[in-house]
């Protein structure tokens, strides 16, 4: 293959409905072209079963649960310690020095602030947001249309365009990057 | 089958389309024009007639007594023995009430998957958001030195001075605090797909405003997964939070041992208040958008107000339910002072203001919202809406400043007579609505995603020979 054929061009293929772009997504398997290769950008979610995708991997959960454990830390640094950093020690009336049912109203808020702030956080880091560097894309998917981009070869370019032509694709075009 | 029939089973199926927004699916990119142009159309000279004399009460009411308290003290208010509180934590509590509306609407309605939630979630978070925004505003006016409001941060200081974390007033902090962020963070999480499209037809000031606010969004498989995680994990922890909230604001009187104030129900009592006032707020929100801004009356119908009247019926009674179990726990104990302050709520100087708590949370909405017909129309579901909030300030003003006025000190019995605060309520109304003014014009109202996504999910089947809306479950 010579160096103009094995070069890498991305294909960005619209398609007015599910049904087409789930065929669409098919018929790439068929041709071999992996999923790594692919990528469906969509106005509304889509899931992955809904398109024959597999499953998409997210740390959104973890990073919540980490930042609870985060949160629970700062409560606990709040609720036990700190009264041992007041200059003038608060004892109140017979309750015990750490009282508990106090104890657990700033244990609850502070693990659900911390998990409430990771939950958010890991969203942006998860999608690498913000991002505003120029991206594949065309504004027309948020009216609706459901996008596959597509990664090959310029060789397979032709024979992948066709396809995806055939199975009802609005438009199939190599994918420029632009300023959102 | 006979002309007849056909025809009978056609105007049945229009007649549920028409009722339906789910059932009556415009393209998308017709959707995203609607309510692109409902925010971007210039307003007229009436919005901006409106939007003027609000800007003027928030100076007047809200900066600029506020600034004449700063200066003179604390006096200028109505507030002393007995009553240190007044309008001041009414307000605290009235507002905190409303923010509870957007939570409900948002996080409980999505966790059942009542569909009917989906045009008007955003509409009632911005309620949370700028309601906590008021709240706050409430508590820093009677705060009196405002500008050392970071003492009650706990921090490492050089007076090495902590909060006294046994406090409910330092656990109203971290619950508000909590909840302010909370909320904000899950309003604008469902919020960047439609920037995005709002970015994606814009040109100029608003081009970069949104872009800014779209972080770059395309609605890739990756966004959206982690998107709907997180909305997920914030439809199910933000419930506690909120329920959490105003739990811990009843516990700023539940746990005093003054007559009227010390119950054991007062949380979920306060809850269900909040929730009640919060409904009320919300329906007269969208009863509000709908008459007022362009294509909502596509977005929101006759189904949503019948839907969100039947919420508030059942809240109503629930409401119902809670003050008759506080009240006839404390008549049956026979303490002295709380017989007399139970006499004075109903035949004191205010007692019309008890009277018209029970009149507006109780009677005005099970009179009007029994009626599935009156419940679909925007104005008398609206006007239940005022009623019930007139109500719960009401309530709230016979917790605060008149339950204290009888205590076990006789000698300091007094009648509380609102000075300043009163405009510096009136204040933090008009923010409010100057707010969600300008929200209504910078941000979509409606989530167009999620309307797509909801009429995508939803069609007419036939059962034997009735026709039926059926939903399917996409999550």
């Amino acid at each position: 293959m010579t160096e103009s054929e094995s070069k890498v061009v991305d294909l960005l293929a619209v398609f007015s409905d599910l049904a087409p772009a789930a065929d669409a997504v098919e018929q790439l398997h068929a041709m071999g072209v992996h999923d790594d290769s692919m990528n469906v950008i969509s106005g509304i979610p889509v899931t992955e079963a809904m398109l024959g995708r597999p499953r998409q991997w997210t740390n959104v959960p973890r990073i919540a649960m980490g930042g609870a454990i985060l949160g629970m830390g700062a409560g606990i640094f709040l609720a036990y310690i700190s009264p041992f950093l007041y200059a003038y020690p608060i004892q109140v009336s017979t309750q015990s020095f750490i009282p508990g049912p106090p104890t657990v109203v700033v244990l609850f808020e502070l693990t659900m602030l911390g998990m409430l702030l990771s939950t958010f956080l890991g969203v942006f880091l998860d999608s690498f947001f913000p991002n505003y560097r120029p991206m594949k894309y065309v504004p027309e998917i948020s009216d609706g249309k459901i996008a596959i981009l597509v990664e090959c070869t310029h060789v397979e370019e032709k024979k992948i365009t066709d396809v995806l032509k055939k199975l009802g694709a609005e438009s199939v075009k190599p994918a420029e990057a632009q300023h959102l | 089958m006979t002309d007849h029939k056909q025809h009978t089973e056609h105007s049945h199926e229009e007649h549920l389309r028409e009722k339906h927004l789910m059932l009556d699916p415009l393209p998308r990119g017709k959707m995203n024009e609607m309510v692109m142009e409902a925010m971007t159309t210039p307003p007229t000279w009436k919005w901006w007639l409106v939007f003027s004399l609000l800007a003027a009460f928030v100076a007047w009411g809200l900066f600029y007594k506020w600034g004449v308290l700063i200066a003179k003290g604390q006096g200028e208010a109505g507030v002393m023995r007995p009553d240190y509180w007044g309008i001041f934590l009414v307000n605290t509590v009235f507002w905190i009430g409303i923010s509870h509306a957007g939570t409900f609407i948002s996080a409980i309605l999505r966790v059942f998957k009542a569909e009917f939630r989906r045009p008007f979630t955003r509409a009632a978070e911005l309620m949370t958001t700028f309601g906590l925004v008021q709240a706050g505003f409430s508590i820093f006016m009677h705060m009196g030195r405002v500008w050392l409001f970071y003492w009650l941060m706990p921090y490492p200081n050089q007076r090495l001075l902590w909060p006294n974390l046994h406090s409910p007033l330092t656990w109203d902090l971290l619950a508000i605090t909590t909840y302010l962020l909370s909320s904000t963070m899950y309003l604008f999480l469902p919020l960047i797909p439609d920037v995005a499209m709002a970015r994606d037809r814009s040109t100029g000031w608003r081009k970069n405003l949104y872009k800014i606010l779209a972080l770059g969004f395309r609605g890739t498989e990756g966004e959206w997964t982690h998107l709907r995680n997180a909305m997920s994990i914030f439809a199910f922890a933000i419930i506690p939070v909120m329920f959490s909230v105003h739990t811990i604001v009843s516990w700023d009187f539940a746990a005093a041992t003054r007559p009227g104030w010390s119950s054991t129900i007062f949380g979920p009592y306060f809850i269900v208040g909040a929730l009640h006032s919060g409904m009320g707020a919300a329906v007269v929100v969208l009863a509000v958008i709908r008459g007022t801004m362009k294509h909502m009356n596509y977005f929101v119908r006759g189904e949503h107000f019948d839907a969100i009247g039947k919420l508030m019926l059942i809240i109503s009674m629930a409401w119902a339910y809670f003050f008759f179990n506080d009240y006839m726990v404390q008549w049956y104990g026979g303490d002295k002072w709380t017989q007399q302050l139970l006499h004075f709520h109903e035949a004191g100087p205010m007692g019309w203001m008890w009277f018209t708590m029970l009149i507006t949370n109780i009677a005005i909405p099970w009179a009007l919202l029994w009626n599935a017909k009156w419940r679909s129309n925007p104005w008398i579901v609206g006007f239940v809406g005022i009623a019930i909030n007139v109500g719960m300030w009401f309530e709230r003003y016979i917790i605060i400043p008149i339950s204290v006025t009888i205590n076990r000190m006789p000698f300091t019995w007094r009648m509380y007579t609102p000075g300043i605060e009163v405009p510096m309520g009136i204040g933090t109304v008009a923010l409010f609505i100057l707010l969600y003014m300008a929200a209504s014009k910078l941000i979509p109202l409606i989530p167009v995603w999620e309307v797509q996504e909801g009429q995508m999910a939803h069609e007419l089947k036939k059962f034997g020979r009735e026709t039926v809306v059926s939903v399917s479950e996409l999550e």
